[in-house]
């Protein structure tokens, strides 16, 4: 299992308790759709899609989300939050061959 | 026979002859099908429960009319809601009408989002309507939708 890169960015940069943020999380993902075909050796990309993700505050579950491949390579996921006291943002997504990735941040209100 | 019936018959004719082998070819070129391949129609009625979607400027789709590259394409969805715990959107279903597989994505939200809007990055294989279907706490389902010109196709 390969260890891929992802990035959850909040958005302004400092905010205080109780205040609507945005939050965006990336992850460099192929998106196969498994109907595309290898121009050199002409045999079919097999299908490997992000198929769910999870957006947790606090151990409470914020958004989930189910997904199937018509979304772009490398895609992003941009929603909003409210801010609740400081703790944990963890995204975790599943995909269709099976892999889980997890990445989280810390939210820090201010004020 | 008149001789404007014959001209007819013979234009008739002609058509199915030019079309049919174009839709051969089509069904050829399009290589293997999708496993998870749906209609536009089938996925409103499963997302609504054949109850329908009632078209409403609440929801705000934004989308590009012209995207010149359809691998990639920026879809924004926002509705107007004061996401309470008693009024909130429970989810946003966005659907590619003419993708072999119309559902992009569905979004489920709760009242903890503070605001219902939601943004990603679509595949559009084609020219088509990109809609957005969105699901109330009370049960209602309002719907938007917009044309996207796509110049060169984002599938295959």
């Amino acid at each position: 299992m390969s260890k891929r890169k992802s990035l959850i960015k909040i958005k302004p940069k400092k905010y205080k308790d109780g205040e609507i943020v945005k939050v965006s999380f990336m992850v460099m993902h192929p998106m196969e759709t498994g109907m595309r075909k290898d121009k050199k050796t002409k045999k079919i990309i097999p299908a490997k899609y992000i198929n769910s993700v999870k957006f947790d505050y606090n151990g409470k579950v914020i958004t989930t989300m189910n997904v199937w491949e018509s979304l772009s390579t490398n895609p992003v996921f941009t929603t909003y939050m409210k801010v609740n006291g400081a703790g944990k943002l963890s995204v975790t997504y599943s995909d269709s061959t099976g892999e889980v990735h997890e990445k989280s941040t810390k939210i820090k209100p201010k004020g | 026979m008149q001789r404007r019936d014959f001209f007819k018959q013979l234009g008739a004719v002609a058509t199915i002859a030019a079309i049919s082998p174009a839709i051969s070819f089509a069904a050829e070129a399009k290589g293997p099908k999708s496993p998870n391949a749906l209609s536009y129609k089938a996925a409103v009625d499963a997302i609504t429960g054949k109850k329908g979607a009632t078209e409403s400027s609440k929801v705000k789709l934004k989308v590009p009319e012209i995207a010149e590259n359809g691998a990639v394409v920026p879809v924004t969805v926002e509705v107007e809601s004061p996401m309470t715990d008693s009024d909130y959107v429970k989810a946003i279903h966005i659907l590619a009408t003419k993708n072999a597989n119309t559902r992009c994505i569905d979004v489920y939200l709760t009242p903890a989002n503070g605001k219902a809007m939601f943004a990603t990055r679509i595949k559009l294989g084609d020219t088509q309507d990109v809609a957005a279907v969105v699901e109330l706490s009370d049960g209602t389902f309002l719907t938007a939708s917009q044309n996207v010109k796509v110049t060169i196709g984002g599938c295959g």
